[in-house]
């Protein structure tokens, strides 16, 4: 039997925010405590796609962003492919990509291939390599003609194509997409989700955990979807059954 | 099966190169703000060329030590003031970019280790403001005749590394108070501000009293603008400038240690608190 792919036990986080006036006149350093996860527990198989959902608020974004090695838990603990997510280590980043939704973390004023050369030279690859993988990428995600256009030309589906195409840089195993096609219009989503379920996700036998508040995206990619509320689990369901056993 | 361990030499190199070519192209689309840029530049040098006519036109005790080369004297001030605002503000002002970007975030989720993303900026801002630098002297001597017949190289040459050490110390404490306050900080501006007061930058720091000197002395510009003038403009040896080539020495031994300490410990807060996004 192959190990998991994702493992998350008890997995808890409480935000606390430097202190304003207010606590600072009344001896306090921070602001009041926000729990943004509390004792979270699930596993991902290899190869399965889970969409995590929940209203906004819930969590979803934070707990992706554990799993990332982004963002440190307050208590228990995420391992991804057997490494501990907070040990940040560069084989942990490797394996591991994170891809946003409204995305904006590119250079404005360079185009599509000059981002991704950046972020290529960050994976460390030499640059004939990065050179010969930026071309195959954009080719895959149907960006290879605009590949030269500045990046603020993008409209919001190129830029969400982008994104993934860094994200798969250094061949990750697995995927962690939040909101993927968030604000893109219906037809654009529909392809978006198509393409990342069947050709980078399912295709090469990754991992995904896709963050989302739409039931359609859920039927649309997953396998399983777990419910978010709140910061805690509150259930899990087959995306075909999402009404009836989430009451969505 | 895991890839093989990158080395991390070759790898930064290719950080490098590639933060360069970024930053190059971007610089495509700011041809207005460059031609702006040379303007100003233009137009201080002019301010520079009269303001030393104005002043080496008087018999200055202050400047014998530099035969009265007053014109050297300050561009070399004002090259060195530009030297300390790349070292103590430019790292801080990429990093409060990058997190409000989301760059930075972007940037970190990579294998890259984090001082590698964080150390091409600059290592790049200080190479160009060298170059830069360089070129300015340059073309002081061409056009405006300014005497660098004295140059002493060796001099030049342990004293710059010293220099670009002791303000990256600097600027590796600006950069981590600002990643811990998410704004930008007073840091860079009161130590530009009092630097520029106390260090020397437009007339020298025997026209101070007793004790501001003093204060003056613990800025590392001081030291800085000691070393750089007495190498150009006098052809001062190592042993000549002692004094302030141990000073810069001292404040690039305890500066950047401290400096890179405060900003792994920021870095590691960021990712308590989800900061390395902050819009």
């Amino acid at each position: 039997m192959t190990a998991p792919a994702i493992v998350v036990e008890g997995l808890g986080k409480v935000f606390q925010s430097p202190a304003g006036l207010r606590e600072l006149l009344r001896g306090r350093l921070f602001g009041r405590p926000v729990e943004a996860l509390a004792d979270v527990s699930f596993t991902v198989p290899q190869g399965e796609i889970v969409c995590m959902m929940g209203p906004n608020g819930a969590g979803k974004s934070t707990l992706v962003r554990i799993l990332g090695g982004l963002l440190l838990p307050s208590a228990g603990r995420a391992e991804v492919g057997g490494i501990d997510a907070g040990a940040g280590t560069s084989e942990f980043r490797r394996r591991v990509a994170f891809v946003v939704g409204d995305e904006r973390s590119f250079h404005y004023r360079v185009s599509g291939r000059g981002n991704l050369h950046y972020f290529a030279a960050l994976h460390g690859l030499p640059a004939a390599t990065a050179r010969r993988r930026t071309g195959e990428l954009l080719e895959r995600v149907g960006l290879a003609e605009a590949a030269d256009r500045r990046y603020r030309e993008y409209s919001r589906g190129m830029r969400q194509r982008l994104a993934i195409a860094r994200g798969l840089l250094g061949d990750p195993k697995v995927l962690l997409l939040d909101e993927p096609t968030l604000g893109l219009d219906p037809k654009g989503a529909r392809d978006l989700r198509a393409f990342l379920r069947d050709e980078i996700i399912r295709g090469v036998g990754r991992t995904a955990i896709v963050c989302s508040n739409d039931p359609a995206e859920a039927r649309a990619m997953s396998d399983r979807v777990l419910f978010l509320e709140a910061g805690r689990l509150r259930g899990e369901s087959a995306p075909d059954r999402i009404e009836a056993e989430l009451g969505l | 099966m895991s890839a093989p361990p990158v080395a991390r030499l070759p790898w930064f190199l290719r950080v490098l190169v590639a933060f360069i070519r970024r930053e190059l192209a971007a610089l495509g689309g700011y041809r207005t703000a460059f031609i702006i840029r040379i303007f100003g530049f233009g137009l201080a040098a002019a301010s520079l060329l009269f303001l030393s006519r104005f002043v080496g036109a008087a018999i200055n005790p202050h400047l014998a030590v530099y035969r009265g080369n007053y014109l050297g004297f300050v561009v070399i001030g004002f090259l060195a003031t530009e030297f300390q605002q790349v070292g103590v503000s430019g790292l801080a002002q990429r990093i409060r970019f990058a997190q409000m970007m989301g760059t930075l975030e972007a940037e970190v989720a990579t294998p890259a280790p984090p001082w590698m993303v964080l150390g091409a900026p600059p290592v790049y801002e200080f190479a160009a403001s060298s170059v830069r630098s360089a070129a300015y002297l340059l073309g002081a001597k061409l056009l405006l005749g300014l005497d660098l017949s004295r140059v002493n190289l060796v001099s030049l040459a342990i004293s710059v590394p010293l220099i670009i050490a002791a303000f990256s110390g600097l600027g590796l404490l600006a950069a981590a108070t600002t990643m811990l306050v998410r704004r930008m900080n007073p840091v860079a501006m009161v130590i530009g501000s009092l630097s520029f007061f106390l260090s020397g930058v437009m007339y020298p720091v025997t026209v101070l009293p007793a004790w501001l000197r003093e204060v003056g002395r613990l800025l590392p510009l001081t030291h800085a603008l000691a070393v750089l003038r007495g190498a150009l403009l006098v052809g001062a040896g190592p042993g000549e400038l002692r004094d302030s080539l141990l000073a810069l020495l001292i404040f690039a031994g305890v500066l950047a240690p401290i400096g890179a300490g405060l900003f792994a410990f920021a870095l590691r807060r960021a990712r308590v608190d989800g900061s390395l996004s902050h819009y």
